[in-house]
C-alpha cells in the first residue's frame, strides 16, 4: 500500500529545539540576566537576596500559573490585581473579627473560587469576550475592597500560624516560595499529562472541534476562571501574611506582571500554546530584573521603563526570532 | 461535572467489529437513521426546509448537490452538531433528541467534518484520542495511546512518522487521513464523511473508497458528501440530491449515471 511514503524521520534533537523554542530563548534570556546582575553588583548573587526574590516573586508565580491556563483557552483575566486585593481585605476583615485562620484561609480559597466562577460564567456561557468581563470585574472587585476598607489599611493582629504562610521559612526556603514551587509543579502536571490539561488546550486550540468530540467546552472554559480565583485568593492570603494586613490598595497594576510574565514565557494569547516552565522562568526574569535594577542603584522610577523595554524587546525576540525567519537546524518548521 | 465517556479500546481494525447487517429485498428493513421533516434557519437563511432520509445499515449513501445546499448541514445535524429546529431523528427505530455532539458519539455516530475538527495545537495521538482520551484516574494513558493510535493507523495504512508532532506541523492529506482515522476506528455504526477526499492525492483517494467498501461490509452506514460525482459510483448504493435546503430526489445507483445526476444537482432544468 502506497497511501503514504516514509521520509528520513527528522532528528530528535531538531525537533525537540523547534518545538520548545520558547521556553529554550526565555531560559537563555534568563540565564543572561542572572549574569549580568552576578558581575554588576555585590550583593545579588547572595542567598538573603535570592530568597527575597523569590519570597516577593511567589504571588506573582501562583496567580501567573494559573494566568496560563487562561491564556492557553484564549482568553485573559484582567481581574486578578482585583481579586487579590479584594480577598486580602476581606480576609484581614474576618481575621480580625477572631475567626481561627485555617477557617479563614479556606473559607478565601472558596471565595475565589467564587468570584472566578461568576466570571467564568460570563464569559463561557454567556459569551461576553474575556476581556469585558474582567475588565468589569476589575473595576467591581476593586470597588468592593475599597468600599469595605474605607480605603484603611486593616492590621492583623497576633495570628503568627498565619503569618508563617508568609514570612516562614522550612527547610531553609521561604515559605510563600515553597507553596509557589509546589502550586507550578502541579500546574505543569495538569497541562502535561491530565485529561483536564489536554482539554484546556483542546478547547483553546479548536473550541468547536473540542465541542464536536464531546468535550465539555464551555465547562472547561468557565473552569479556569475558577482557578484563576482560587489562585489569586492564595496569592491574597501570602500577601496578606506577609505585610500583616489587608488592604484594598494591595497588587495595584499585579495583572500587568502576571500577563507579562506568562506572555514572556512563551505562552501565545491566540490560545492553544503554552508553558508553565516558560511561565516559571518568566515570572523569575521579571523579578530578577526589577530586583537588579534596585541593587544597581538605578532610580526605581527607571526601573519601570527598563522593565517595560525588557518586555517588550524579549517578546519580539521570541516572535520575531525564534519562529519566522530562524529555522533550527535548517528545518522548516 | 466531566462525564467518562472512554472506550474499552480502540479498535485496530478499521471500522471495529461485525455489526448485524440486514439485507434482502423480501423483508422490511429497518433503516439505521431516519431522518422526518427536518427544518434547521439560521437568522432568516432556510438552511434545511424540511428534509426526509433514510440511513440502511451496510449500505454508503452519497449526497450531493450544489454548494449551499444545505448537505454539510443535514450531516451536522446527523452527528449532533446542530439541533434541528423541526422534524425528529431516529435511530434504529428510536425517536431520539440529540442535546449535543456528544450523544450521537455515544451512539456510534462519527463524523469527518470538511474542516477536519483537529486541534493544530495537540499532538498526532492527541487528536486521534480527542473526547475519549485512555487515562489511568486523572491522567493520560500516553504509552496505551501512543501503541493503539500505531494500530489504528496501520490498520488504515496511513504513515506518519512521528506521532508526537503537533498537528500543525502536518501536510493537508495528513490532516484530513487523521481526521478521517479518528472517526473510523471507534466503531462507529454510522460513518459521516464530508469531502474526505478533498485535500488528498490519487493513492490516498483510492485507500478511502477501499475503507468505505471495508467498512459497509461490516455492516455500517456510510454517509458520504463529494463533489467527485464518478467516486460515488465506486462506493454508494444510493444517492440522494440536495437543492436549495430540500432533498429532490433519492436514486438508485444502478439506475442512474453521471448525466441524469448533474441534471438533478444543477436544478433539473433540460439541457
Amino acid at each position: 500500500m502506497t497511501a503514504y511514503t516514509e521520509r528520513a524521520a527528522g532528528s530528535p534533537v531538531a525537533d525537540f529545539l523547534s518545538e520548545h523554542a520558547q521556553v529554550l530563548s526565555i531560559a537563555v534570556f534568563f540565564l543572561a540576566c542572572l549574569i549580568f546582575f552576578s558581575v554588576t553588583t555585590d550583593t545579588f548573587l547572595t542567598l538573603g537576596n535570592i530568597l527575597n526574590v523569590l519570597r516577593q516573586a511567589a504571588p506573582i508565580l501562583v496567580v501567573a500559573v494559573a494566568m496560563t491556563l487562561v491564556i492557553i483557552t484564549g482568553g485573559i483575566d484582567l481581574s486578578v490585581g482585583s481579586q487579590v486585593a479584594l480577598v486580602n481585605a476581606v480576609a484581614a476583615i474576618i481575621l480580625a473579627m477572631g475567626y481561627p485562620w485555617p477557617v479563614v484561609a479556606v473559607g478565601m480559597l472558596a471565595f475565589g473560587a467564587l468570584l472566578g466562577m461568576a466570571q467564568g460564567w460570563f464569559v463561557a456561557y454567556q459569551g461576553i469576550p474575556a476581556f469585558i468581563v474582567t475588565l468589569a470585574g476589575l473595576s467591581i472587585l476593586r470597588g468592593f475592597a475599597l468600599y469595605l476598607t474605607q480605603g484603611y489599611s486593616i492590621p492583623i493582629k497576633d495570628v503568627p500560624g498565619f503569618f508563617a504562610i508568609g514570612r516562614g521559612e522550612f527547610l531553609g526556603m521561604p515559605v510563600p516560595a515553597l507553596i509557589a514551587i509546589l502550586v507550578a509543579v502541579v500546574g505543569y502536571v495538569i497541562i502535561a499529562y491530565t485529561k483536564y490539561g489536554r482539554q484546556v488546550v483542546a478547547v483553546g486550540s479548536n473550541l468547536e472541534a473540542a465541542r464536536r468530540v464531546g468535550m465539555p467546552a464551555k465547562w472547561i472554559v468557565a473552569s479556569v476562571y475558577m482557578v484563576s480565583g482560587i489562585a489569586c485568593a492564595l496569592a491574597g492570603l501570602l500577601i496578606a501574611a506577609r505585610l500583616g494586613s489587608g488592604s484594598s490598595n494591595a497588587a495595584v497594576g499585579f495583572e500587568l506582571q502576571v500577563i507579562a510574565a506568562v506572555v514572556l514565557g512563551g505562552t501565545s494569547l491566540m490560545g492553544g500554546r503554552g508553558s508553565i516552565l516558560g511561565t516559571v522562568l518568566g515570572t523569575l526574569t521579571i523579578a530578577v530584573i526589577g530586583n537588579g535594577l534596585i541593587l544597581m542603584h538605578i532610580s526605581p522610577f527607571f526601573t519601570q521603563i527598563v522593565t517595560g523595554a525588557i518586555i517588550l524587546v524579549a517578546i519580539w525576540l521570541n516572535t520575531k526570532i525564534f519562529t519566522t525567519n530562524f529555522r533550527l537546524g535548517g528545518r522548516k518548521a | 461535572m466531566i462525564s467518562d465517556r472512554q472506550h474499552p479500546t480502540a479498535v485496530a481494525g478499521a471500522g471495529g467489529g461485525d455489526l448485524p447487517r440486514q439485507s434482502g429485498e423480501g423483508a422490511v428493513r429497518q433503516p439505521r437513521v431516519s431522518l422526518r421533516g427536518i427544518r434547521k434557519t439560521f437568522g432568516s437563511h432556510q438552511a434545511l426546509r424540511g428534509v426526509d432520509l433514510d440511513i440502511y445499515p451496510g449500505e454508503c449513501l452519497g449526497l450531493v448537490g450544489d454548494n449551499a445546499a444545505g448537505k454539510s448541514t443535514l450531516t451536522k445535524v446527523i452527528s449532533g452538531t446542530y439541533i434541528p429546529d423541526d422534524g425528529s431523528i431516529s435511530i434504529e427505530g428510536q425517536e431520539v433528541r440529540f442535546s449535543g455532539p456528544a450523544d450521537a458519539r455515544d451512539r456510534n455516530i462519527e463524523m469527518v467534518f470538511q474542516d477536519l475538527s483537529l486541534c493544530d495545537h495537540v499532538d498526532v495521538v492527541g487528536n486521534l484520542f480527542l473526547g475519549r482520551e485512555l487515562t489511568k484516574g486523572p491522567f493520560l494513558d500516553r504509552s496505551r495511546m501512543m501503541t493503539e493510535a500505531r494500530a489504528m493507523l496501520d490498520a488504515l495504512e496511513i504513515r506518519i512518522p512521528r506521532l508526537s508532532a503537533k498537528v500543525e506541523k502536518l501536510s493537508g492529506g495528513q490532516r484530513q487521513a487523521i481526521a478521517i482515522a479518528r472517526a473510523a476506528s471507534f466503531n462507529p455504526k454510522v460513518l459521516i464523511m464530508d469531502e474526505p477526499t478533498s485535500a488528498l492525492a490519487v493513492a490516498e483517494v483510492e485507500a478511502v473508497l477501499n475503507l468505505i467498501n471495508r467498512v459497509k461490509a461490516k455492516g455500517v452506514s456510510v454517509i458520504l458528501i463529494t463533489h467527485r460525482l464518478q467516486d460515488l459510483f465506486r462506493v454508494c448504493d444510493r444517492i440522494a440530491v440536495m437543492y436549495e435546503g430540500t432533498k429532490v430526489a433519492e436514486r438508485d445507483i444502478g439506475k442512474t449515471d453521471l448525466q441524469d445526476l448533474v441534471q438533478l444537482i444543477v436544478g433539473g432544468q433540460k439541457h
